[in-house]
């Protein structure tokens, strides 16, 4: 019998874990009980930024990840949060089937192996107060939390402003930021009626989570356990991607019935964020290089 | 030798008190430059290896200031020759689990680098730079614990570092 | 099994901490020994993990600034001032200025976010001030332990933000809902102090007599400084200028700017306080980091989550289950930190507590409290560390003297159970 540690680093109530949870147990009655796969969510045993390493060095031996908090290592991971490049599931899917060998071939060099991914919702804006156009955006402080945001929030005229997740409840509340760019399933875990009145589904980016292997601990199971395995990922694959499609129109109501003022963007905005998302994925073609205009290429064909 | 290894400690500690002065700028700086609408790239992660410069590289300076706490209380109650092989014991495990943190540290500083761990933040800052600290801090406070070890085993008092010039902190 | 596992791995802690290991050394050593004896992982690559990820965390950057802070405002005449200040106000409620302590660790709890830098900050201040005044030291450094403790259950609190994000509770109704109990802990401490000085009137030393109103006043002026410093580090945190980690920084350059104010700011005590502080948070960054590696060879081990799920599995009534919760929490507090025990259980706990239908807002502020015990209990409590540290004495003596504290915080837990509005009313009074 082997067991394996997982360390997840959302909180055990989050729709991605409970995916996983039942992948675990997918497998555990797949191989009837011959590996054992214990999740350890909410970074109870390492904390996000350090499962990927945890995995590389045997620490733990599976494990899950926000794929673009990778980005700062190579392009081909922020591909899913460039702006505007892929804003429904449908297209998200597409985006992902062109690009998923070069991301598992990355990850190869590191010795993991990509089991699965799953998507959150809609990347959408939330703010204090109504956003009309472009110029609404102008010196509004706007919490950004990785490379790519900031770049978005400054390209939109707002002020990119840091705010850690221990600290951005906060700072909602007592205005150091104004507004914040996440998922409405985000958005509604953290409860963000309380200090924000608006939000805009410009479904701008639908980040993805990725679950992955040691592929020196995946090659030392036997062929029938490794079959298994696989199988179990896939189904999570298949289930985590509906699931996550189900629940996005529920999100959006729950934020509705809690008396936040769900709204599309205007015309004027949209068009405006498009040109964002034109610029940002240019800057994304010029930093990843041949491989990206490949993949690029291979999505604008499928389209 | 002597002097050698206290200015060792020192100059550690030296450098951890930069470590504190440079958290508290990454910090305040962060205030400041937000109403000016200036925006610095990950002044919160470079608190944060601040703050690890500090804590880390001060662990032999506090050690040989006698303010690693630990209870002495049997070690105070017996006194003559158990007492010192009480001593000579604790000192011995205390340098077996210091040498395991600065091997692990210096493994952990050269897996990073070997693994091209990145920070994940907006600084994208290669973690085994900072992550020196803690391997440096680990090795000096591995060598103080040697350092009493061996003067314990030869039966010479321990040397610690003078608190010229400094009122007391304590309540005695 | 588990309960063997469990009595080794205490066993093993109790020798080493006996012998007089440090304590930081002696929390590594006992999770390593875990994970060699009870799980097939190697625990070298993950210790340098756990102690590297604690060491260089954003959400700590307070806790070094705070004790630094604390280490400028020693050295000015802010301590005795705030005694000047405080001092005709209490004067006449029995035990007098040791509701100083108390008072001083409740103000100082609405800018802090941890116990231990409640802790370190007031007792650099007033411990001094009451030794030369002649108060008990039983008391002085009993009501240091206990009201230290409120900085996690007034607001700002980190405990309470990392309860709030792994239970999938609103923050702000936390912060709010800490308040009354905090105010009903700090009331329950100071009429401990009251009773025990009404028992003991000898062992009180007699106070200065009564002040004119208009004396009162004038004294209180020296208060000035600590107001204006609590009101600058609070103020920016209200106002948006600046998030609660960040408020730390305000504190340390206030404290600079009132040292300067006074005349005291040397090049001598500018390096004494750098260097004092550096120490200090050494000392805790030690004990820290090992109690990080600790919780992750617990994770490993799976002691807590077993524990947790046997409660779970026992199917008792509500009261009952949280008579056992308080007990499983409080033993875990004993060896574990509070964010480390909050982290470790709350995945396997949540959905226990749910169906046993208890309001996750109020089960959060219960939960506080009774981590704020495990702060005061051996042989793991961080004010009894800050206390050891800052005065030389031992742990055991330190613990004695908090014992009245820590069955106040059961007394306040019983109250809890009883009143649950004084959790849920303030909360219940927000907007949305
Ligand atoms: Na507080
Ligand atoms: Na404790």
């Amino acid at each position: 019998q082997t067991t394996w540690d997982m360390p997840t680093p959302y909180p055990a109530t989050n729709f991605h874990t409970e995916n996983i949870q039942q992948f675990a147990n997918d497998v555990a009655s797949a191989t009837a009980g011959q590996l054992k796969i214990t999740v350890h969510p909410g970074g109870a045993l390492f904390k996000g930024p350090e499962i990927k390493r945890a995995v590389q060095a045997g620490q733990a031996q599976i494990g899950e990840l926000l794929i673009s908090s990778l980005a700062n290592e190579d392009a081909m991971y922020a591909l899913d949060t460039v702006p505007f490049l892929a804003t429904s599931y449908a297209e998200s899917a597409k985006l992902w089937s062109v690009s998923r060998s070069a991301v598992e071939a990355r990850l190869a060099k590191h010795g993991l192996k990509l089991l699965f991914t799953v998507p959150w919702p809609p990347q959408g804006i939330y703010s204090k107060s109504a956003v009309a156009a472009m110029g609404d955006f102008k010196n509004m402080k706007i919490r950004s939390y990785s490379p790519t945001v900031a770049r978005m929030i400054e390209l939109m005229g707002g002020q990119p402003v840091t705010v850690q997740a221990a600290d951005l409840t906060q700072a909602l509340a007592t205005g150091v930021v104004s507004a914040n760019i996440t998922s409405s399933s985000t958005g509604y875990d953290s409860k963000s009626w309380e200090q924000l009145s608006h939000y805009y589904d410009v479904q701008a980016w639908l980040p993805k989570n990725m679950v992955f292997v040691s592929q020196k601990v995946f090659d030392g199971l036997d062929a029938g356990t490794r079959e298994a395995l696989l199988k179990a990922a896939a189904a999570a694959e298949t289930r985590g991607w509906q699931v996550s499609e189900e629940k996005t129109a529920w999100y959006v109501d729950q934020l509705k019935k809690n008396g936040m003022q769900v709204l599309p963007p205007s015309d004027a905005l949209r068009a405006d964020l498009k040109k964002v998302g034109d610029t940002m994925t240019a800057e994304w073609l010029e930093r990843a290089g041949a491989d990206g205009k490949s993949v690029l290429d291979a999505y604008r064909a499928a389209q | 030798m002597r002097t050698t290894l206290d200015t060792l400690y020192r100059l550690a500690g030296a450098l951890a008190a930069v470590g504190m002065i440079a958290t508290l700028v990454m910090v305040t700086t962060g205030i400041v430059t937000r109403p000016l609408g200036i925006y610095l790239r990950g002044t919160d992660d470079y608190a944060g290896y601040a703050m690890a410069a500090c804590g880390f590289l001060a662990l032999a300076y506090t050690f040989k200031h006698g303010e690693h706490i630990r209870v002495t209380l049997l070690i105070d109650r017996i006194g003559g020759s158990v007492q010192r092989v009480l001593q000579w014991v604790a000192l011995l495990i205390g340098t077996g689990v210091s040498g395991a943190l600065a091997w692990y540290s210096l493994r952990l500083a050269w897996q990073s680098h070997a693994f091209g761990d990145i920070s994940q933040g907006v600084d994208a800052t290669p973690l085994w730079i900072p992550q020196l600290a803690l391997a440096i801090g680990a090795t000096v406070f591995l060598i103080a614990m040697l350092d009493d070890l061996v003067m314990t085993t030869l039966g010479r008092p321990c040397a610690r570092l003078a608190n010229a010039g400094q009122e007391p902190a304590r309540m005695e | 099994m588990d309960l063997m596992v469990a009595g080794l791995l205490l066993l093993v802690m109790l020798v080493l901490l006996a012998s007089g290991v440090w304590i930081g050394l002696s929390l590594i050593a006992v999770g390593a020994l875990g994970m060699l004896m009870f799980t097939s992982r190697a625990p070298g690559d993950g210790m340098a993990v756990a102690i590297w990820g604690i060491g260089s965390s954003w959400t700590l950057t307070a806790l070094p600034l705070f004790l630094w802070m604390g280490e400028v405002l020693f050295r000015t005449k802010l301590s005795e001032n705030m005694f000047r200040g405080l001092a005709p106000w209490v004067e006449r409620l029995p035990g007098r200025l040791l509701h100083a302590n108390i008072l001083g660790c409740t103000l100082f709890a609405a800018v802090s976010g941890s116990s231990a830098a409640t802790c370190a900050t007031i007792g650099k201040i007033n411990l001094p001030e009451l030794e030369r005044r002649g108060y008990p030291t039983s008391l002085a450094l009993g009501t240091l332990a206990g009201a230290g403790t409120l900085g996690l259950l007034i607001p700002p609190s980190i405990i309470m933000i990392v309860y709030g994000v792994s239970a999938d509770v609103s923050i702000a109704k936390l912060f709010i809902g800490g308040v009354l109990p905090g105010l009903l802990l700090a009331g329950l401490f100071m009429g401990w102090v009251i009773v025990w000085s009404l028992l003991n009137p000898d062992k009180i030393p007699a106070g200065e007599g009564r002040t004119a109103f208009i004396d009162k006043l004038r004294a209180s002026w020296g208060l000035m400084p600590v107001v204006l410093l609590i009101g600058a580090v609070l103020g920016s945190i209200y106002t948006g200028v600046a998030t609660a980690t960040e408020a730390a920084a305000l504190g340390v350059i206030g404290a600079f700017i009132i040292a300067a104010a006074q005349g005291s700011l040397t090049r001598e005590s500018f390096f004494a306080s750098l260097m004092g502080a550096t120490r200090l948070y050494c000392m805790i960054g030690l004990i820290l980091g090992g109690s990080a590696f600790l919780t992750l060879a617990m994770g490993y081990i799976g002691l807590p989550r077993h524990l947790a799920e046997w409660i779970s599995g026992l199917g008792l009534s509500t009261g009952w289950l949280l008579v056992a919760l308080t007990v499983f929490f409080i033993l875990l507090g004993c060896f574990l930190d509070g964010i480390s025990v909050v982290v470790l259980t709350m995945a396997v706990l949540l959905p226990t507590i749910q169906t046993a239908g208890i309001d996750p807002l109020w089960f959060g502020v219960f939960v506080v409290v009774v981590v704020e015990m495990a702060q005061i209990t051996p042989p793991v409590g961080f004010n009894l560390f800050v206390l050891q540290a800052m005065t030389g004495r031992q742990i055991t003596e330190v613990a004695r003297y908090a014992l009245p504290y820590f069955l106040l915080m059961c007394a306040a837990v019983i109250c809890l159970y009883t009143f649950p509005g004084l959790v849920t009313w303030l909360p219940g009074k927000m907007i949305g």
